[in-house]
Protein backbone atom coordinates (compact mmCIF):
# COMPACT_ATOMS: atom_id res chain seq x y z
CA UNK A 1 0.00 0.00 0.00
CA UNK A 2 1.53 3.51 -0.75
CA UNK A 3 1.24 4.54 3.27
CA UNK A 4 3.55 1.57 4.02
CA UNK A 5 5.93 2.77 0.87
CA UNK A 6 5.76 6.21 2.68
CA UNK A 7 5.82 5.17 6.68
CA UNK A 8 8.51 2.33 5.98
CA UNK A 9 9.05 -0.72 4.99
CA UNK A 10 6.54 -3.94 6.64
CA UNK A 11 8.31 -7.09 6.58
CA UNK A 12 6.82 -10.35 8.39
CA UNK A 13 9.82 -11.18 10.51
CA UNK A 14 11.80 -9.12 13.04
CA UNK A 15 11.13 -5.27 12.22
CA UNK A 16 13.91 -3.11 12.84
CA UNK A 17 12.34 0.61 12.96
CA UNK A 18 14.30 2.87 10.25
CA UNK A 19 13.83 6.16 11.88
CA UNK A 20 12.10 8.50 10.06
CA UNK A 21 13.36 12.27 10.53
CA UNK A 22 11.40 15.40 10.21
CA UNK A 23 13.65 15.83 7.14
CA UNK A 24 11.80 13.07 5.15
CA UNK A 25 8.17 13.29 6.47
CA UNK A 26 8.32 16.69 5.00
CA UNK A 27 10.20 15.53 1.99
CA UNK A 28 13.28 17.03 2.10
CA UNK A 29 15.93 13.57 2.27
CA UNK A 30 13.91 10.27 1.48
CA UNK A 31 15.57 7.18 2.62
CA UNK A 32 16.37 5.17 -0.58
CA UNK A 33 14.89 2.11 -1.60
CA UNK A 34 18.77 0.54 -1.71
CA UNK A 35 18.90 1.32 2.19
CA UNK A 36 16.09 -0.81 2.99
CA UNK A 37 17.75 -4.26 1.16
CA UNK A 38 19.98 -5.41 3.92
CA UNK A 39 16.99 -4.89 6.23
CA UNK A 40 15.15 -7.68 3.94
CA UNK A 41 18.40 -9.95 3.96
CA UNK A 42 19.11 -9.79 7.52
CA UNK A 43 15.51 -10.44 8.10
CA UNK A 44 15.51 -13.76 5.79
CA UNK A 45 18.81 -15.39 7.59
CA UNK A 46 17.13 -14.66 10.85
CA UNK A 47 14.47 -16.98 9.60
CA UNK A 48 16.94 -20.02 9.37
CA UNK A 49 16.94 -19.38 5.82
CA UNK A 50 20.72 -19.26 4.25
CA UNK A 51 21.16 -16.22 2.39
CA UNK A 52 23.91 -15.94 -0.11
CA UNK A 53 24.78 -12.01 0.66
CA UNK A 54 27.07 -12.15 -2.65
CA UNK A 55 30.17 -10.14 -3.01
CA UNK A 56 29.04 -7.52 -0.07
CA UNK A 57 32.73 -7.39 1.39
CA UNK A 58 34.31 -6.32 -2.16
CA UNK A 59 32.29 -3.49 -2.28
CA UNK A 60 34.07 -1.23 -5.00
CA UNK A 61 32.75 0.21 -7.23
CA UNK A 62 32.50 -2.15 -11.09
CA UNK A 63 34.48 0.65 -13.05
CA UNK A 64 37.13 0.92 -10.85
CA UNK A 65 36.96 -3.22 -10.00
CA UNK A 66 37.52 -4.20 -13.84
CA UNK A 67 40.16 -1.66 -14.38
CA UNK A 68 42.25 -3.51 -11.61
CA UNK A 69 41.60 -6.79 -12.86
CA UNK A 70 42.66 -5.67 -16.53
CA UNK A 71 45.69 -4.29 -14.98
CA UNK A 72 46.37 -6.77 -13.79
CA UNK A 73 45.96 -9.44 -17.51
CA UNK A 74 47.94 -6.79 -18.64
CA UNK A 75 50.77 -6.85 -16.44
CA UNK A 76 51.14 -10.34 -16.41
CA UNK A 77 51.05 -10.36 -20.08
CA UNK A 78 54.23 -7.71 -19.68
CA UNK A 79 56.17 -9.22 -17.67
CA UNK A 80 55.83 -12.93 -19.59
CA UNK A 81 58.53 -11.33 -22.19
CA UNK A 82 60.86 -10.05 -19.80
CA UNK A 83 60.52 -9.89 -15.98
CA UNK A 84 63.35 -6.94 -14.98
CA UNK A 85 62.35 -4.54 -18.28
CA UNK A 86 60.58 -0.77 -17.10
CA UNK A 87 57.43 -1.92 -19.01
CA UNK A 88 56.90 -4.64 -16.47
CA UNK A 89 57.54 -2.27 -13.41
CA UNK A 90 55.44 -0.08 -15.13
CA UNK A 91 52.71 -2.26 -15.50
CA UNK A 92 52.84 -3.83 -11.93
CA UNK A 93 53.03 0.08 -10.86
CA UNK A 94 49.73 0.95 -12.61
CA UNK A 95 48.11 -2.24 -10.48
CA UNK A 96 49.35 -0.67 -7.42
CA UNK A 97 47.73 2.53 -8.23
CA UNK A 98 44.57 0.96 -9.35
CA UNK A 99 44.20 -1.56 -6.10
CA UNK A 100 44.60 2.10 -4.47
CA UNK A 101 42.25 3.68 -5.84
CA UNK A 102 40.09 0.91 -5.61
CA UNK A 103 40.46 0.73 -1.98
CA UNK A 104 39.47 4.31 -1.32
CA UNK A 105 36.53 4.34 -3.38
CA UNK A 106 35.44 1.34 -1.15
CA UNK A 107 36.26 3.75 1.74
CA UNK A 108 34.31 6.44 0.46
CA UNK A 109 31.67 4.35 -0.43
CA UNK A 110 31.40 3.28 3.25
CA UNK A 111 31.52 6.59 4.76
CA UNK A 112 29.16 7.90 2.46
CA UNK A 113 26.11 5.24 2.98
CA UNK A 114 24.53 6.81 6.12
CA UNK A 115 21.85 9.14 4.08
CA UNK A 116 21.50 11.17 7.56
CA UNK A 117 25.37 11.49 8.03
CA UNK A 118 25.44 13.14 4.28
CA UNK A 119 22.57 15.69 4.91
CA UNK A 120 23.63 16.91 8.02
CA UNK A 121 27.39 17.07 6.98
CA UNK A 122 25.59 20.28 4.99
CA UNK A 123 22.78 21.27 7.35
CA UNK A 124 24.50 21.11 11.36
CA UNK A 125 22.06 23.55 12.09
CA UNK A 126 18.70 21.22 11.30
CA UNK A 127 16.91 19.66 14.00
CA UNK A 128 17.67 16.38 13.23
CA UNK A 129 21.37 17.19 13.15
CA UNK A 130 21.80 19.31 16.22
CA UNK A 131 24.09 17.56 18.47
CA UNK A 132 24.15 19.08 22.45
CA UNK A 133 28.08 18.33 23.65
CA UNK A 134 27.47 20.71 26.77
CA UNK B 1 49.56 38.94 12.51
CA UNK B 2 52.18 41.47 10.37
CA UNK B 3 55.38 41.04 10.29
CA UNK B 4 57.89 44.40 9.61
CA UNK B 5 60.99 44.12 7.79
CA UNK B 6 63.00 47.29 7.73
CA UNK B 7 64.96 48.32 4.18
CA UNK B 8 67.26 50.63 3.44
CA UNK B 9 67.33 51.64 -0.25
CA UNK B 10 66.81 49.88 -3.05
CA UNK B 11 64.53 48.24 -0.63
CA UNK B 12 62.84 44.70 -2.44
CA UNK B 13 59.67 43.18 -1.49
CA UNK B 14 59.65 39.82 0.61
CA UNK B 15 56.04 38.92 -0.94
CA UNK B 16 55.71 38.00 -4.66
CA UNK B 17 51.88 38.62 -4.05
CA UNK B 18 52.44 42.73 -5.19
CA UNK B 19 54.80 42.57 -7.73
CA UNK B 20 54.54 46.57 -8.62
CA UNK B 21 57.06 49.43 -8.20
CA UNK B 22 57.48 50.80 -4.62
CA UNK B 23 55.86 54.28 -6.05
CA UNK B 24 52.16 52.45 -6.01
CA UNK B 25 52.84 50.71 -2.75
CA UNK B 26 49.07 50.71 -1.41
CA UNK B 27 47.21 47.84 -2.29
CA UNK B 28 43.39 48.25 -1.71
CA UNK B 29 43.22 44.62 0.08
CA UNK B 30 40.73 42.37 -1.96
CA UNK B 31 42.65 39.31 -0.18
CA UNK B 32 43.51 40.90 3.42
CA UNK B 33 46.94 39.12 3.92
CA UNK B 34 48.19 40.87 1.06
CA UNK B 35 47.95 44.16 1.91
CA UNK B 36 50.92 45.63 2.25
CA UNK B 37 52.02 49.27 3.50
CA UNK B 38 54.97 51.27 3.41
CA UNK B 39 56.22 54.41 5.96
CA UNK B 40 58.49 56.79 4.55
CA UNK B 41 60.77 58.21 7.05
CA UNK B 42 62.36 61.27 5.92
CA UNK B 43 65.14 61.62 8.32
CA UNK B 44 66.69 59.23 6.99
CA UNK B 45 66.39 57.05 3.68
CA UNK B 46 64.62 54.09 4.75
CA UNK B 47 61.33 52.19 4.25
CA UNK B 48 59.73 50.17 6.96
CA UNK B 49 57.34 47.59 5.14
CA UNK B 50 55.06 45.73 7.16
CA UNK B 51 53.76 43.10 5.05
CA UNK B 52 50.32 40.84 6.68
CA UNK B 53 51.43 38.04 4.92
CA UNK B 54 52.85 35.62 7.14
CA UNK B 55 54.45 32.77 5.74
CA UNK B 56 53.09 29.28 5.57
CA UNK B 57 54.38 26.17 7.47
CA UNK B 58 55.27 23.08 5.34
CA UNK B 59 55.22 19.96 6.57
CA UNK B 60 56.74 17.48 4.36
CA UNK B 61 55.40 13.37 4.50
CA UNK B 62 56.76 10.89 2.09
CA UNK B 63 54.73 7.74 2.42
CA UNK B 64 53.92 5.23 -0.20
CA UNK B 65 50.10 4.50 0.39
CA UNK B 66 48.14 7.09 -2.21
CA UNK B 67 47.84 10.08 -1.16
CA UNK B 68 45.70 12.48 1.09
CA UNK B 69 43.22 10.01 2.35
CA UNK B 70 45.88 8.54 4.63
CA UNK B 71 45.46 7.61 8.09
CA UNK B 72 48.53 9.70 9.22
CA UNK B 73 46.41 12.62 7.50
CA UNK B 74 43.42 12.78 8.87
CA UNK B 75 45.37 12.20 12.77
CA UNK B 76 47.14 15.53 12.15
CA UNK B 77 44.18 17.86 10.80
CA UNK B 78 42.26 16.38 13.75
CA UNK B 79 44.87 17.56 16.15
CA UNK B 80 44.69 21.24 14.68
CA UNK B 81 40.96 20.78 14.51
CA UNK B 82 38.34 20.46 11.92
CA UNK B 83 38.08 17.68 9.54
CA UNK B 84 39.88 17.67 6.67
CA UNK B 85 38.06 17.17 3.33
CA UNK B 86 37.97 17.71 -0.33
CA UNK B 87 37.74 21.10 -1.50
CA UNK B 88 33.97 21.98 -2.19
CA UNK B 89 32.73 22.38 -5.78
CA UNK B 90 35.65 21.25 -7.68
CA UNK B 91 36.99 17.78 -9.12
CA UNK B 92 36.20 14.99 -7.46
CA UNK B 93 38.90 13.16 -7.96
CA UNK B 94 40.65 15.83 -6.03
CA UNK B 95 43.94 14.50 -3.83
CA UNK B 96 43.73 17.92 -1.99
CA UNK B 97 42.23 17.94 1.51
CA UNK B 98 41.20 21.19 3.11
CA UNK B 99 40.38 22.15 6.66
CA UNK B 100 40.27 25.43 9.21
CA UNK B 101 43.98 25.29 9.13
CA UNK B 102 45.65 22.84 7.32
CA UNK B 103 45.93 21.81 3.33
CA UNK B 104 47.17 18.51 2.16
CA UNK B 105 48.04 18.40 -1.29
CA UNK B 106 48.92 15.41 -2.92
CA UNK B 107 52.37 15.10 -4.64
CA UNK B 108 50.99 13.09 -7.54
CA UNK B 109 49.86 15.83 -8.86
CA UNK B 110 53.19 16.73 -10.09
CA UNK B 111 53.45 13.81 -12.30
CA UNK B 112 54.94 14.77 -15.66
CA UNK B 113 53.88 11.79 -17.06
CA UNK B 114 50.09 10.54 -17.00
CA UNK B 115 49.70 6.70 -16.75
CA UNK B 116 50.02 6.25 -20.68
CA UNK B 117 53.04 8.39 -20.76
CA UNK B 118 54.57 5.85 -18.01
CA UNK B 119 53.61 3.26 -19.74
CA UNK B 120 54.83 4.28 -23.27
CA UNK B 121 58.42 4.82 -21.28
CA UNK B 122 58.49 2.29 -19.15
CA UNK B 123 58.63 4.06 -15.94
CA UNK B 124 56.84 3.38 -12.78
CA UNK B 125 55.29 6.83 -10.71
CA UNK B 126 58.68 6.24 -8.07
CA UNK B 127 60.96 7.12 -11.04
CA UNK B 128 61.95 10.89 -10.58
CA UNK B 129 61.91 11.22 -14.62
CA UNK B 130 57.76 10.57 -13.88
CA UNK B 131 57.63 13.74 -12.01
CA UNK B 132 57.91 17.54 -12.24
CA UNK B 133 60.55 18.84 -9.68
CA UNK B 134 60.51 22.31 -11.23
CA UNK B 135 56.98 22.66 -11.06
CA UNK B 136 56.59 21.37 -7.73
CA UNK B 137 60.09 23.43 -5.79
CA UNK B 138 57.84 26.66 -7.96
CA UNK B 139 55.06 25.86 -6.33
CA UNK B 140 55.33 25.27 -2.81
CA UNK B 141 57.55 27.77 -2.26
CA UNK B 142 54.65 30.50 -3.62
CA UNK B 143 52.38 29.00 -1.37
CA UNK B 144 54.87 29.37 1.46
CA UNK B 145 55.94 33.18 0.45
CA UNK B 146 51.92 33.20 0.19
CA UNK B 147 51.08 33.27 -3.12
CA UNK B 148 47.88 31.36 -4.55
CA UNK B 149 48.87 28.61 -7.25
CA UNK B 150 46.79 26.82 -9.80
CA UNK B 151 48.37 22.86 -9.07
CA UNK B 152 47.54 20.56 -11.42
CA UNK B 153 45.65 17.33 -10.50
CA UNK B 154 46.42 13.80 -11.34
CA UNK B 155 43.60 11.87 -11.31
CA UNK B 156 44.28 8.44 -9.62
CA UNK B 157 41.57 6.59 -11.06
CA UNK B 158 41.26 7.84 -14.86
CA UNK B 159 45.44 7.89 -14.38
CA UNK B 160 45.37 11.51 -16.53
CA UNK B 161 46.26 14.91 -15.46
CA UNK B 162 43.14 17.34 -14.61
CA UNK B 163 42.90 20.71 -15.32
CA UNK B 164 44.24 22.67 -12.17
CA UNK B 165 42.90 24.00 -9.13
CA UNK B 166 43.09 26.62 -6.96
CA UNK B 167 45.39 26.32 -3.92
CA UNK B 168 44.99 29.48 -1.45
CA UNK B 169 48.13 29.73 0.86
CA UNK B 170 46.97 27.94 4.23
CA UNK B 171 48.52 28.51 7.81
CA UNK B 172 49.70 24.80 7.46
CA UNK B 173 50.51 23.07 3.98
CA UNK B 174 51.35 19.08 4.18
CA UNK B 175 52.80 17.67 1.08
CA UNK B 176 52.26 13.63 0.83
CA UNK B 177 53.80 11.74 -1.60
CA UNK B 178 56.67 9.47 -2.79
CA UNK B 179 59.28 12.35 -3.32
CA UNK B 180 58.74 15.57 -0.81
CA UNK B 181 62.48 15.52 0.20
CA UNK B 182 64.08 13.90 -3.31
CA UNK B 183 64.66 17.24 -4.60
CA UNK B 184 66.66 19.36 -2.17
CA UNK B 185 65.47 22.84 -3.29
CA UNK B 186 61.83 21.60 -1.90
CA UNK B 187 63.63 19.83 1.33
CA UNK B 188 64.94 23.28 2.38
CA UNK B 189 61.53 24.70 1.74
CA UNK B 190 60.06 21.97 4.42
CA UNK B 191 60.04 23.14 8.29
CA UNK B 192 59.46 19.45 9.15
CA UNK B 193 59.69 16.31 7.40
CA UNK B 194 58.36 12.37 8.16
CA UNK B 195 59.47 9.24 6.68
CA UNK B 196 57.08 6.70 6.61
CA UNK B 197 58.85 3.55 6.38
CA UNK B 198 57.20 0.13 6.01
CA UNK B 199 59.14 -3.17 6.48
CA UNK B 200 58.46 -5.72 3.71
CA UNK B 201 57.04 -7.89 5.91
CA UNK B 202 54.44 -5.64 6.97
CA UNK B 203 53.96 -3.82 3.59
CA UNK B 204 53.15 -7.83 2.10
CA UNK B 205 50.83 -8.07 5.01
CA UNK B 206 49.29 -4.93 4.49
CA UNK B 207 48.68 -5.18 0.82
CA UNK B 208 47.06 -8.49 1.33
CA UNK B 209 43.95 -7.21 3.36
CA UNK B 210 44.06 -4.80 1.30
CA UNK B 211 43.61 -6.84 -2.62
CA UNK B 212 42.41 -10.27 -1.93
CA UNK B 213 38.93 -9.54 -1.49
CA UNK B 214 39.16 -7.66 -4.90
CA UNK B 215 38.52 -9.53 -7.99
CA UNK B 216 41.31 -10.40 -10.21
CA UNK B 217 44.02 -10.13 -7.46
CA UNK B 218 45.69 -13.31 -6.66
CA UNK B 219 48.53 -13.62 -3.26
CA UNK B 220 51.20 -14.08 -6.39
CA UNK B 221 50.01 -10.78 -7.87
CA UNK B 222 50.46 -9.27 -4.74
CA UNK B 223 53.44 -10.43 -4.23
CA UNK B 224 54.43 -9.84 -8.17
CA UNK B 225 53.44 -6.00 -7.84
CA UNK B 226 55.84 -5.40 -4.95
CA UNK B 227 58.46 -6.97 -6.40
CA UNK B 228 58.15 -5.36 -9.48
CA UNK B 229 58.21 -1.77 -7.07
CA UNK B 230 61.03 -2.69 -5.32
CA UNK B 231 63.78 -1.58 -7.26
CA UNK B 232 62.66 1.82 -7.99
CA UNK B 233 61.41 2.16 -4.37
CA UNK B 234 64.52 1.02 -2.78
CA UNK B 235 66.61 3.47 -5.30
CA UNK B 236 64.49 6.50 -5.32
CA UNK B 237 62.36 6.67 -2.30
CA UNK B 238 64.26 5.07 0.65
CA UNK B 239 67.27 7.01 0.45
CA UNK B 240 64.32 9.54 1.69
CA UNK B 241 65.09 8.47 4.88
CA UNK B 242 67.90 9.88 5.70
CA UNK B 243 66.58 13.92 5.80
CA UNK B 244 63.62 13.19 7.54
CA UNK B 245 63.18 14.54 11.15
CA UNK B 246 61.44 12.05 12.16
CA UNK B 247 60.83 8.29 10.83
CA UNK B 248 58.53 6.65 11.50
CA UNK B 249 59.70 2.78 11.08
CA UNK B 250 56.90 -0.31 11.17
CA UNK B 251 58.28 -3.73 11.83
CA UNK B 252 56.35 -6.94 12.57
CA UNK B 253 56.37 -7.63 16.07
CA UNK B 254 58.86 -9.59 17.62
CA UNK B 255 56.75 -10.52 20.99
CA UNK B 256 55.20 -13.51 18.78
CA UNK B 257 57.13 -15.99 16.79
CA UNK B 258 56.57 -16.36 13.69
CA UNK B 259 53.68 -14.14 12.76
CA UNK B 260 52.76 -13.04 9.23
CA UNK B 261 49.51 -11.60 9.80
CA UNK B 262 51.04 -7.77 10.87
CA UNK B 263 48.48 -7.29 12.88
CA UNK B 264 50.71 -6.45 16.41
CA UNK B 265 53.25 -4.66 15.35
CA UNK B 266 56.80 -2.95 16.43
CA UNK B 267 56.71 0.64 16.01
CA UNK B 268 59.69 2.53 16.27
CA UNK B 269 59.87 6.36 15.97
CA UNK B 270 63.36 7.95 14.80
CA UNK B 271 63.37 11.41 16.01
CA UNK B 272 66.75 13.54 15.19
CA UNK B 273 68.67 15.28 17.16
CA UNK B 274 69.11 19.02 16.96
CA UNK B 275 66.16 19.83 14.63
CA UNK B 276 65.07 23.54 15.38
CA UNK B 277 61.86 23.69 17.61
CA UNK B 278 61.09 20.02 17.79
CA UNK B 279 62.19 18.71 21.14
CA UNK B 280 62.24 14.58 20.97
CA UNK B 281 60.19 12.70 22.91
CA UNK B 282 61.57 10.37 26.03
CA UNK B 283 61.01 7.66 28.73
CA UNK B 284 62.05 8.44 31.93
CA UNK B 285 65.64 9.93 31.38
CA UNK B 286 66.20 11.74 28.16
CA UNK B 287 69.52 10.27 26.47
CA UNK B 288 70.07 7.17 28.37
CA UNK B 289 68.74 3.90 27.58
CA UNK B 290 65.43 2.05 28.95
CA UNK B 291 63.82 -1.19 28.65
CA UNK B 292 60.29 -0.78 29.96
CA UNK B 293 57.42 -3.48 30.10
CA UNK B 294 54.30 -1.37 31.52
CA UNK B 295 52.20 -4.54 32.28
CA UNK B 296 52.92 -6.41 35.51
CA UNK B 297 51.36 -5.35 39.11
CA UNK B 298 49.55 -1.71 38.65
CA UNK B 299 48.45 -2.58 34.69
CA UNK B 300 47.43 -5.84 33.72
CA UNK B 301 47.83 -6.37 29.66
CA UNK B 302 46.47 -9.00 27.26
CA UNK B 303 48.42 -11.64 25.23
CA UNK B 304 51.22 -10.70 23.61
CA UNK B 305 51.60 -7.05 26.29
CA UNK B 306 53.16 -3.90 25.72
CA UNK B 307 56.96 -3.43 25.37
CA UNK B 308 58.80 0.18 25.09
CA UNK B 309 62.09 0.90 24.41
CA UNK B 310 64.38 4.28 24.53
CA UNK B 311 67.55 4.90 23.76
CA UNK B 312 70.08 6.92 21.32
CA UNK B 313 70.93 5.39 18.56
CA UNK B 314 73.06 6.94 15.27
CA UNK B 315 70.60 6.66 11.93
CA UNK B 316 72.78 7.34 8.61
CA UNK B 317 75.44 9.12 10.36
CA UNK B 318 72.76 11.48 12.23
CA UNK B 319 72.53 11.39 16.20
CA UNK B 320 68.84 10.38 16.53
CA UNK B 321 66.28 9.03 19.86
CA UNK B 322 64.91 5.87 19.40
CA UNK B 323 61.39 5.78 21.47
CA UNK B 324 60.39 2.01 20.32
CA UNK B 325 56.74 0.32 21.12
CA UNK B 326 55.94 -3.38 20.53
CA UNK B 327 52.58 -4.70 20.78
CA UNK B 328 49.19 -3.36 21.25
CA UNK B 329 46.84 -1.74 23.93
CA UNK B 330 43.13 -2.44 24.03
CA UNK B 331 42.16 -1.13 26.99
CA UNK B 332 41.83 3.32 28.25
CA UNK B 333 43.96 2.67 30.96
CA UNK B 334 46.42 1.37 29.12
CA UNK B 335 46.83 3.98 26.98
CA UNK B 336 46.55 6.67 30.04
CA UNK B 337 49.12 4.59 32.22
CA UNK B 338 51.68 4.60 28.66
CA UNK B 339 50.65 8.47 28.10
CA UNK B 340 51.63 9.32 31.38
CA UNK B 341 55.25 7.84 31.22
CA UNK B 342 56.16 9.45 28.54
CA UNK B 343 57.81 13.18 28.20
CA UNK B 344 57.98 16.02 25.94
CA UNK B 345 55.03 15.35 24.25
CA UNK B 346 53.75 18.74 23.87
CA UNK B 347 50.28 17.88 25.20
CA UNK B 348 48.60 20.72 26.00
CA UNK B 349 46.71 18.60 28.94
CA UNK B 350 47.18 15.59 30.42
CA UNK B 351 45.49 12.58 28.36
CA UNK B 352 45.25 14.71 25.12
CA UNK B 353 47.14 12.12 23.41
CA UNK B 354 44.82 9.78 24.66
CA UNK B 355 41.79 11.65 23.76
CA UNK B 356 43.09 12.08 20.40
CA UNK B 357 43.09 8.30 19.56
CA UNK B 358 40.09 7.75 21.39
CA UNK B 359 38.18 10.45 18.80
CA UNK B 360 39.50 8.39 15.89
CA UNK B 361 38.99 4.61 17.40
CA UNK B 362 37.72 3.41 14.09
CA UNK B 363 41.14 4.46 12.24
CA UNK B 364 44.13 1.55 11.44
CA UNK B 365 46.31 1.67 14.00
CA UNK B 366 44.11 2.86 16.75
CA UNK B 367 46.14 0.06 19.03
CA UNK B 368 49.30 -0.26 18.45
CA UNK B 369 52.62 2.05 17.98
CA UNK B 370 51.53 3.44 14.50
CA UNK B 371 48.49 5.26 15.88
CA UNK B 372 50.22 6.31 18.95
CA UNK B 373 53.32 7.90 17.14
CA UNK B 374 51.59 9.68 14.58
CA UNK B 375 49.48 11.48 16.95
CA UNK B 376 52.21 12.39 18.86
CA UNK B 377 54.07 13.98 15.93
CA UNK B 378 50.89 15.30 15.46
CA UNK B 379 50.74 17.60 18.70
CA UNK B 380 54.95 18.41 17.40
CA UNK B 381 54.11 19.88 14.72
CA UNK B 382 51.04 21.78 16.39
CA UNK B 383 53.97 22.73 19.31
CA UNK B 384 56.50 23.52 15.89
CA UNK B 385 53.72 25.59 14.15
CA UNK B 386 53.30 27.47 17.40
CA UNK B 387 56.83 28.36 18.38
CA UNK B 388 57.15 29.73 14.37
CA UNK B 389 54.06 32.01 15.67
CA UNK B 390 55.13 33.62 18.59
CA UNK B 391 58.74 33.91 16.97
CA UNK B 392 57.11 36.28 14.39
CA UNK B 393 54.93 38.18 17.08
CA UNK B 394 58.24 38.35 18.94
CA UNK B 395 60.10 39.70 15.50
CA UNK B 396 57.47 42.16 14.95
CA UNK B 397 57.25 43.26 18.54
CA UNK B 398 61.24 44.11 18.01
CA UNK B 399 60.83 45.34 14.94
CA UNK B 400 57.96 48.02 15.58
CA UNK B 401 60.26 49.59 18.76
CA UNK B 402 63.02 50.51 16.27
Amino acid sequence: MATAAAAGVSLSGPIRTVPVAKAELLGRKPVRIGQLLPLQRRAAAGRGRVVVVGSAQSSTPPEISEKVEESIKKAEEACAGDPVSGECAAAWDEVEELSAAASHAREALKANSDPLENYCKDNPETDECRTYDN
Amino acid sequence: MASCTVHTAPYSFHCGSISRPAAKAFSLGFHQKHQQFIFFSSRRRRAVVCSAVEKTVVIGLAADSGCGKSTFMRRLTSVFGGAAEPPKGGNPDSNTLISDTTTVICLDDYHSLDRTGRKEKGVTALDPRANDFDLMYEQVKAIKDGVAVEKPIYNHVTGLLDPPELIKPPKILVIEGLHPMYDSRVRDLLDFSIYLDISNEVKFAWKIQRDMAERGHSLESIKASIEARKPDFDAYIDPQKQYADAVIEVLPTQLIPDDDEGKVLRVRLIMKEGVKRFAPIYLFDEGSTISWIPCGRKLTCSYPGIKFFYGPETYFSNEVSVLEMDGKFDRLDELIYMESHLSNLSTKFYGEVTQQMLKHSDFPGSNNGTGLFQTIIGLKIRDLYEQIVAERAAATAAAAKV
